[in-house]
């Protein structure tokens, strides 16, 4: 697998946790289900806040994600491809 | 070089049937780019390669046969009809070897390895053997079955690995082109055969459609 497609997986395995729980999940829970060290997850979310794919909600709680219109196409985009390639054979 | 015997009645829907073919696997084919512009994979840049060659080769086959039937249709002068033969002649090479190209660049896609020189050497082995033999469109058929059982083979396994109905789509379409390329090596001498070979190929491309707009509509 290349080096391009490993992080784009990230992204997207970011993101679909984020998803799945849309404006409810904490930084630790994200950091937990992504399988990313402390250092990497903290780069991830900085680049992903900065671009727009998602967006942190500050609560009584603490901070929660939700995911910003470009998150949706993101992973709509990423799922796409994978059908796409798991039905055609692709996958590398 | 020998040809293909087309019933009589059957003139006319070849072509509309070929012209289907060439809309469906352009559109494959652009949709595997427009994933390779997203993803930067390269199996997919291989992919829908191979699908535009293929398209290509429909593309032309569609046009030589509807020019073949409109002249027969208007009864041309004998220079006209002469002129449509040797285009029909130029054009099946053009055809068979778009066609050969596509399946050989979709068989190195399968392969999974990144080697120009050996899918050259692949390439101009499969072409040489078309190109000098003495019965082309016989060894066009051979060559492509041959290549199409490997394809099909490698989308048996893809769909063991995924267990997914949409790969099992795909290899029930490349099954069905198989047979559809077998059923034309009968088509030098029986004209059903060529019906035959048309009708399998035309559900082998409505399976990849079917394929196609599943994921899309997604």
């Amino acid at each position: 697998m290349s080096k391009k497609r490993d992080r784009l997986q990230i992204i997207y395995d970011i993101l679909s946790v984020i998803k799945e729980k849309n404006g409810k999940i904490k930084p630790t829970n994200v950091l937990y289900r992504s399988n990313l060290s402390n250092q990497m997850f903290i780069e991830y979310m900085n680049e992903l806040l900065q671009k727009g794919f998602i967006v942190e909600n500050k609560t009584k709680k603490g901070k929660t994600y939700s995911l910003m219109q470009k998150g949706f196409d993101y992973v709509n985009k990423y799922q796409m491809i994978i059908d796409f390639s798991s039905s055609f054979g692709l996958s590398e | 070089m020998d040809y293909v015997i087309v019933p009589h009645w059957f003139i006319g829907y070849n072509s509309i049937l070929e012209m289907m073919f060439f809309v469906i696997t352009s559109l494959v084919g652009a949709y595997a780019l427009r994933i390779y512009k997203l993803s930067g994979q390269r199996q997919s840049k291989l992919f829908g390669i191979s699908f535009l060659l293929i398209s290509a080769a429909y593309l032309i086959q569609s046009i030589l046969n509807f020019a073949a039937s409109y002249s027969m249709a208007e009864g041309c002068s004998m220079r006209s009809m002469t002129a449509v033969h040797s285009l029909s002649n130029f054009g099946i090479y053009v055809h068979m070897i778009l066609f050969i190209t596509g399946l050989v660049t979709l068989a190195y896609m399968t392969l999974k390895i990144k080697n120009i020189k050996a899918y050259a050497l692949f390439l101009a082995a499969i072409l040489a053997v078309l190109l000098l033999s003495s019965n082309k469109l016989y060894f066009f058929y051979a060559l492509s079955s041959i290549l199409l059982i490997y394809i099909s083979f490698y989308y048996l396994r893809n769909y063991l690995k995924n267990k997914k109905m949409s790969a099992l789509i795909v290899f029930a379409a490349f099954l069905s082109l198989l047979f559809g390329k077998i059923h034309f090596i009968f088509s030098i001498d029986h004209g059903a055969f060529y019906v035959a070979g048309h009708l399998l190929e035309l559900v082998a491309y409505v399976l990849i459609m079917i394929n196609l707009i599943n994921v899309v509509r997604k």
